[in-house]
């Protein structure tokens, strides 16, 4: 503790030299600025922050430091002397090592055997000696308190949460000068971000500096020593911490003040007519024979909480019949449904916004257009024959109302950034017309100013009449958005609260006591 | 706000841009189209008899039944499938059409349609099961239709007892050699089911989500689409098409033999690629497919010309097929086409 003390008093100083310093590094990619001026420096043992809307050039920072992209201009110093990688193993070499955003684990092979895979323990022969891996790898996870996964098995076995952590361990194998965290909390529920935490404090307590990227500005506020701010490819704010608050920063990435509309100015729309109803509804993953049961109303935002692995995704799977549930009622609109498959959901006026966009939401490398309609083409077509212009402007209709920005609707999906692309997955069950719409982390990748955007229109939606459950990991979300949360812990109903019960503690409370109940079981 | 105007002002573009006629699209074509444009060139310049009208209707006949194929192989491959059974598929689609094609005592016309609906259906029924049979039990179309191309080629000298059937009606001989204007008759038959396979896959919905598989499987089931449904459709497409090329062949060559088809497969898959479809499916287009054809037609041809001998001619042919991917890699990293 003491130690940590004096690290951060050294970082506040000016007497010790910065590990890594940026000079007004600048990078094209043909026309596009991707960097236009980033001067960043981190002292040893430092926590730095690095936000920024999404295409403010975070990750192009990021690919440049471990020597993915090479920077047009500008000076990078490391420890004081020129650096310039130009493969990510150079950058390794020199101490510099990033978990990234996107995983790169290897699916198919052992946990031991994707955090050893850049130096594999091996025999004269070449073999591997698994023995000594797996000792290595079990040490390297009981160091970042993963004591909870076998590293035998394969990593496709783990959650998404699992696997970020494994990550991390990976990265810690080598002793690194400068450990970059690329949004290691996106996928994280609150218990793994508390133990994420602890490592990244007990690193900054060994001099190891650290560069945080992350969207979530309470976590940077929590751990972060100094923060820098970039905005369009440039840097526009780096400040100790303790200089700044939550509104400067949000203004500083915006650049314009951000109207955030607080949680109690909010007046719940929910009408009395039901939407939807489960009663005893299980999912094939449920343990429990009570299964969930629960009311939505029209126009009303009924938020679900809980850890990862409560079974929150599964449910809105199973009511969406993505994966098919298995027993208990539906009810829509009061009248007992049950579905065979997608489409038949989707003709019963339910829509479905996937967690994850890119696998499951949208075809990337098609056109907006062809994405908005994607669940509608029998609107846009006769006798199978496509409309393109009825495509177009069903495109621009909906892009208008949900303020999308793009180049146009023939462009394809995968120019958009984060929100816009989740704009155009809500463009195609809007399309529809839905009854009920299902959101599972609506806002995951998604930056500051989207965001609020996004929250607006899920507010619009309900204002219509819409019924709409969302399940999000981030509670000051869930807080905002909900007329009412439930929280879910191991398959069951745990807890419920309405909008003046709203407070992150309670919600907590009651997924982890759901969780030491099943413990005790 | 500016993106959205700029967006309504080349609204008369995007509509042709969303069908699958993008600039990007049609530079791509027009790439290939060049390619294919400066290896006539160059074999005209260099060879007497590359440009006459007899070696080019010469030429439309024996990419004919190729490019048929390799029509039905497009869909395939767009779903991000493969058919390697084609060729055994031609041969067992032949011969059921052969025999029924001498049955004695009936009336040309009729013997004709009959063989027609006998070996499109042979084809139809073989391409279902590839289709239905990988989707339903989720196995790789690889292994299904390696499986089918054994299947098949048993069948065709199981149904023959491995003899070849001849002396069809001379009328139907006629027929395959036939000329409009210098142009096979076959090749323009080929021609029409590009038109329809382009329009099919361009401008249906169909087509939209052919290739909306091929991109992500999972966003169009979730959109509440039938994936059964769509690749067992392009499975029996590509099975129906063997079955045309089979009486295109038994007009041609005036047989039928349960050993035809060795390997045509392979010529289909490669004038697929060479037209610029990515084997991962979700890309490339069936004018892509024409050109892919007519360049490795034009290319065998042309090496004759030069008096290359067979096996040479073969060999360039596998480097060409190793540069058209390796170009298509360069252009889709350079400008994103």
């Amino acid at each position: 503790m003491i130690n940590v003390e004096t690290v951060r008093a050294d970082a506040a100083g000016v007497l010790t030299p910065p590990v890594l310093e940026l000079h007004d590094v600048k990078k094209a990619f043909g026309g596009t600025k991707a960097l236009n001026g980033v001067s960043l420096s981190v002292q040893p043992g430092e926590v730095h922050g690095l936000i920024g809307e999404n295409g403010a050039g975070k990750s192009t920072l990021i690919k440049v430091l471990c020597g993915i992209v090479r920077p047009d201009e500008g000076a990078i110093n490391l420890s004081g002397r020129a650096y310039a990688p130009t493969t990510p193993r150079e950058a390794k070499a020199n101490g510099l090592q990033v978990v990234h955003q996107e995983f790169n684990l290897l699916p198919y092979l052992s946990v031991a055997e994707n955090i050893f895979i850049e130096h594999l323990p091996r025999n004269a022969f070449g073999v591997v000696k698994r023995q000594e891996m797996n000792v290595g790898a079990r040490a390297a996870l009981d160091a970042i308190g993963l004591s909870d996964i076998d590293v035998r098995w394969p990593v496709e076995r783990l959650g998404i949460a699992h696997r970020q952590l494994v990550e991390v361990a990976r990265a810690l194998m080598t002793q690194s000068r400068i450990l970059i965290l690329d949004e290691p909390t996106a996928t994280l529920t609150s218990r793994e971000t508390e133990r994420l935490f602890t490592i990244v404090n007990d690193l900054r307590s060994r001099g190891v500096s650290i560069i945080f990227v992350s969207h979530h500005l309470d976590e940077v506020f929590r751990i972060c020593d100094r923060v820098t701010v970039l905005r369009n490819g440039e840097t526009v704010f780096s400040r100790p911490i303790a200089e700044t608050n939550q509104d400067e920063l949000v203004r500083a990435m915006v650049g314009r003040k951000l109207q955030q509309q607080m949680a109690s100015e909010m007046v719940s729309l929910a009408r009395p007519e039901e939407a939807l109803s489960l009663v005893q509804f299980r999912h094939p993953q449920s343990p429990h024979a009570e299964g969930i049961s629960l009311q939505l109303h029209k126009g009303e935002i009924l938020g679900i909480a809980g850890l990862v692995g409560s079974g929150r995704t599964e449910l809105l799977r199973a009511i969406a019949a993505a994966e098919l549930p298995l027993s208990g009622a539906l009810r829509l609109e009061g009248a007992p449904v049950s579905f065979r498959s997608p489409r038949e959901a989707i003709n019963a006026g339910i829509g479905f916004v996937t967690e994850d966009r890119k696998e499951e939401g949208l075809i990337l490398n098609m056109p907006i257009a062809a994405n908005v309609t994607l669940a509608s083409l029998s609107d846009v077509s006769r006798a199978g024959i496509l409309d393109s212009k009825a495509e177009i402007e069903v495109t621009q209709r909906l892009g208008a109302e949900l303020k999308l920005k793009y180049g146009g609707p023939a462009k394809n999906a995968a120019t958009l950034s984060g929100g816009n692309q989740q704009k155009v997955v809500l463009a195609k069950w809007l399309a529809r017309n839905p009854k009920v719409l299902l959101l599972d982390e609506p806002t995951r990748g998604v930056d500051v100013g989207a965001k609020a955007e996004i929250y607006a229109l899920i507010r619009q939606f309900a204002e219509r009449g819409l019924a709409l459950l969302i399940v999000s990991s981030e509670l000051p979300e869930l807080m905002t958005l909900s007329d009412r949360i439930i929280v879910m812990s191991q398959h069951r109903v745990v807890g419920e609260l309405s909008r003046p019960e709203f407070s992150e503690e309670r919600i907590l409370q009651y997924a982890y006591q759901g969780e030491q109940q099943q413990a005790r079981h | 706000m500016q993106a959205l105007e700029k967006t309504q002002a080349s609204e008369t573009i995007d509509t042709r841009r969303l069908t699958g006629w993008s600039p990007k699209v049609l530079l791509r074509d027009a790439g290939i189209g060049l390619a294919l444009l400066l290896l006539i060139v160059f074999f005209s310049l260099g060879t007497e008899h590359f440009l006459t009208p007899n070696n080019i209707s010469n030429i439309l006949t024996q990419i004919t039944i190729n490019l048929i194929l390799a029509v039905g192989m497009t869909f395939v491959i767009l779903i991000g499938g493969i058919d390697l059974s084609v060729g055994s598929m031609l041969a067992f689609c032949a011969v059921v059409g052969g025999t029924v094609l001498t049955i004695p005592d009936l009336p040309v016309f009729q013997a004709v349609a009959l063989a027609t609906l006998a070996a499109v259906g042979t084809g139809v029924v073989c391409g279902f099961l590839n289709g239905w049979i990988s989707a339903f039990w989720g196995l790789p179309s690889f292994i299904v239709t390696l499986g089918m191309l054994n299947i098949a080629r048993g069948a065709a000298l199981q149904v023959t007892d491995a003899r070849t059937i001849y002396s069809f009606p001379p009328s139907f001989n006629a027929f395959g050699s036939q000329m409009i204007f210098g142009i096979p008759v076959v090749f323009l038959i080929a021609l029409v089911l590009v038109a329809i396979a382009w329009f099919v896959l361009s401008k249906t919905v169909f087509g939209r989500l052919l290739y909306g598989i091929g991109n992500n499987e999972e966003a169009v089931r979730l959109a509440g689409h039938s994936l059964m449904f769509y690749k067992v459709a392009a499975f029996t497409i590509a099975g129906a098409l063997v079955g045309i090329a089979a009486m295109v062949y038994m007009a041609r060559l005036n047989i039928a033999s349960p050993i035809i088809g060795i390997g045509f497969e392979l010529n289909a898959i490669a004038a697929v690629i060479i037209g610029g479809t990515s084997l991962n499916g979700g890309r490339g287009t069936v004018i892509g497919t024409l050109l892919g054809a007519c360049i490795t037609g034009v290319l065998a041809n042309g090496l004759i010309l030069f008096g290359l001998s067979d096996f040479m001619r073969q060999m360039i042919t596998g480097v060409v097929i190793i540069l058209a991917v390796i170009i298509d890699k360069y252009r889709e990293r350079l400008t994103g086409v």
